[in-house]
């Protein structure tokens, strides 16, 4: 099984190939559905979701899922799936805490180590994949269920609190126009890694490679260099999530962050279905993360149970991802 | 917010010069809130809840199957060391069924159970056994005891295949948090209760609360989240920030398990919410910690030792056929800015308690005079 793209959808190309007005408006149904759902809270409750601190609390909020999402979509790129960046989140949140507070390494140290170690399980998940030639699921999931283990031995099954403030600080207390600067950091790894897709030869690899491994194979591009470079990446930018995750909350538990592993494969479904409708990107799965995170607010807000919270997420993730298909003339898109 | 030191201000105030209060009623609320708070602040004292009895003769061919609802959350590797200090003392065969959490494990421990003849199952630390309903009948019919332990309110009732339970005073909890925000806000409270409808006690937990809350203070807002436990943190921080935003005169918030505290923390951070107070309920060691460090409020804790002590008690009880007590007398004890040093540094789970309990049920039965 392989997470393809069908190719007559492709975005980037065919970006240059003259207006369609269909083709815009899918691209943008999204964004737009975004604002819809924006404008109706905002005039249910004009006193308090049009205010500053209510958007920018949303904003600031999301962090740790938006580069969470932002991994897994490196190896679903180029067909992969990781199924353990959860559990690095978890690990690498839960290093930092008991690194930095239980054996007094300090903050910085513990940040620069614990993203070394993000490369390493990356490199492992790669090793397991290439060489042995096992499905990224089956790794993935292994490795994942490992890194519980080593979650949990670290910390002894307890939560960790009393992570430096110095780290708080630079997540979640330091602002800039108000927000939070976690939601900068957040939108600069979704910027960055836009940059990297479209303007560099290392980025088109992996769109190739993504798109058809065989041809990407015969056109002379090291396909196994460039999965193995995904998982990396994703193992790096997991346990970057996790370390925000341990600023936002100043602690690390060993087991909650697991949670946020099926939003960040429902966000990066959802951006899938948006600017570059077909194609996982990072400034659609940006899209998808804030899109979901306005309608749980405004639900909220105005009092709604938590089941209907579930209600609007599952259902918006079919309803986004189905009219997206309605639109593409219900082209399959070959997630296996 | 109030500090401690305002507090011990008020409650000075309150009793040299009631009459410079706005009104009676408020000062009668406010001196019943204090008066609650007070009474857990001093280190419990045993008080037996039952009949002394000889344990070790009765216990003596005994033997006592606990299966936890996870060997991975630290609460029940506590409890669980406990109640196995507590078998040892009397000296009867205690087996805990390590797992992780899975129900198929906690059906392999029934059956287990059953298999090797022990003469009691008991589920412990937050495990339904109505989650193992066929299987806890099936121990039932084979002749063995079942027992649950730290799992249901003292008002609850328990599921009908169950013996004895050894249930806690999840009520008085509530009723302390809901004193400890009206004070804390000087009887203007505007809370916001944060609960788990789908753990058991939840229910008479947050009604207490509720009720404390509209007793002290009839005109005072309150709002209830219901977070699932598998959803904490991906909902209690966007759902406090809702409601912090939806209502900026919000100033108290009580996460009924303290273990929400973590993901609370962040929202009132985002949210720029730092003067917003926060008291829970567990005494779990992290976030005492986070009450030394001024992150959290108030925590009240409960003695694990005690607890396990407590809950063999309850299982002696059913085995040799006497009547368990309703309560059990597990005390719960405020831990502030003041006093939460003594809970250590780094807090662990047993400190801060006193060990009265000790000879108290050694005593109990008869294991010394």
């Amino acid at each position: 099984m392989s997470v393809t793209d069908n190719p007559q959808s492709s975005g980037a190309r065919s970006a240059f190939s003259g207006f369609s007005l269909k083709r815009e408006a899918e691209r943008y149904a999204l964004v737009l559905a975004w604002l819809a759902l924006f404008c109706v809270f905002g005039a249910m409750l004009p006193e308090t979701f049009l205010k500053w601190r209510t958007i920018s609390s949303m904003l600031g909020s999301q962090a740790v899922l938006v580069v969470l999402a932002l991994a897994i979509l490196v190896p679903l790129t180029s067909g992969d799936f990781d199924l353990s960046a959860a559990s690095a989140l978890v690990f690498g949140a839960m290093f930092v805490a008991v690194s930095d507070v239980n054996w007094g390494w300090g903050v910085g140290w513990s940040v620069v180590v614990v993203l070394v170690i993000g490369a390493l399980i990356g490199a492992v998940n790669a090793f397991f994949v290439l060489y042995f030639r096992i499905h990224s699921l089956i790794v993935t999931l292994g490795l994942g269920t490992f890194l519980n283990g080593m979650t949990l031995w670290i910390s002894d099954s307890r939560t960790v609190a009393g992570v430096s403030m110095d780290l708080v600080e630079v997540v979640v207390i330091q602002r800039l126009f108000g927000v939070p600067l976690a939601f900068y950091y957040g939108l600069a790894v979704a910027l960055i890694m836009w940059w990297a897709l479209e303007y560099t030869i290392a980025g088109r690899k992996l769109l190739f490679v993504g798109r058809g491994r065989e041809v990407a194979r015969l056109n002379g591009i090291s396909v196994d260099r460039v999965r193995a470079m995904s998982f990396v990446s994703s193992g790096v930018l997991s346990v970057l999530a996790g370390v925000l995750y341990a600023g936002m909350t100043g602690s690390a538990d060993p087991t909650s962050g697991l949670s946020l592993l099926l939003p960040a494969f429902a966000a990066a479904f959802l951006g899938a279905t948006a600017i570059y409708p077909g194609r996982f990107n990072p400034i659609g799965t940006l899209v998808g993360v804030y899109f979901l995170i306005t309608g749980i607010t405004g639900l909220t807000m105005l009092g709604a149970d938590a089941f209907v919270q579930s209600l609007f997420y599952g259902g918006a993730l079919i309803v986004a991802v189905s009219l997206s298909q309605l639109v593409r003339k219900r082209q399959p898109q070959n997630f296996g | 917010m109030m500090t401690t030191q305002k507090l011990t201000l008020t409650a000075a105030a309150l009793m040299a010069a009631p009459a410079l209060l706005p009104s009676s009623a408020v000062a009668d609320a406010m001196s019943d809130a204090l008066a609650v708070i007070e009474a857990h602040r001093e280190i419990p004292t045993f008080e037996a809840q039952g009949a002394p009895f000889d344990a070790k003769a009765c216990m003596a061919d005994k033997s006592v199957f606990s299966i936890p609802v996870s060997m991975a959350i630290p609460f029940n590797v506590e409890l669980q060391k406990a109640m196995k200090r507590a078998a040892a003392d009397v000296g009867f065969t205690y087996t805990t069924w390590e797992n992780q959490g899975a129900s198929d494990t906690w059906i392999q421990g029934v059956n287990q159970a059953i298999a090797q003849g022990y003469d009691l199952v008991d589920v412990a630390g937050g495990l339904n056994p109505e989650m193992l309903g066929p299987q806890l009948r099936e121990a039932s019919e084979a002749g063995l005891k079942v027992t649950t332990s730290h799992l249901y309110d003292e008002s609850q009732e328990q599921a009908d295949f169950v013996d004895g339970s050894a249930k806690v005073d999840f009520r008085g909890a509530g009723e302390l948090l809901a004193a400890w925000a009206f004070v804390e806000t000087e009887g203007k409270p505007n809370v916001l209760i944060i609960g788990s409808d789908d753990v058991l006690p939840t229910g008479p937990f947050v009604e207490q609360i509720q009720k404390s809350l509209s007793e002290y203070c009839p005109d005072c807002k309150q709002e209830y989240l219901n977070v699932p436990v598998n959803e904490w943190a991906t909902r209690i921080q966007s759902g406090t920030q809702s409601a912090l935003l939806s209502d900026p005169g919000l100033n108290y918030i009580l996460p009924i398990y303290d273990s929400m505290t973590q993901f609370v923390t962040p929202a009132l951070r985002i949210a720029g919410a730092t003067d917003v107070g926060m008291a829970s309920f567990n005494g779990t060691p992290f976030v005492l910690d986070m009450v030394r460090e001024g992150t959290v409020q108030m925590n009240i804790g409960e003695s694990l030792g005690w607890a396990g002590y407590a809950a063999v008690d309850a299982q002696m009880r059913t085995l040799c056929g006497l009547e368990v007590p309703e309560t059990l007398g597990i005390p719960l004890l405020v831990f502030d800015a003041e006093n939460v040093e003594t809970a250590g540094v780094p807090a662990d789970f047993d400190s801060g308690y006193g060990d009265t309990h000790l000879a108290g049920f050694r005593k109990l039965w008869g294991l010394e005079d």
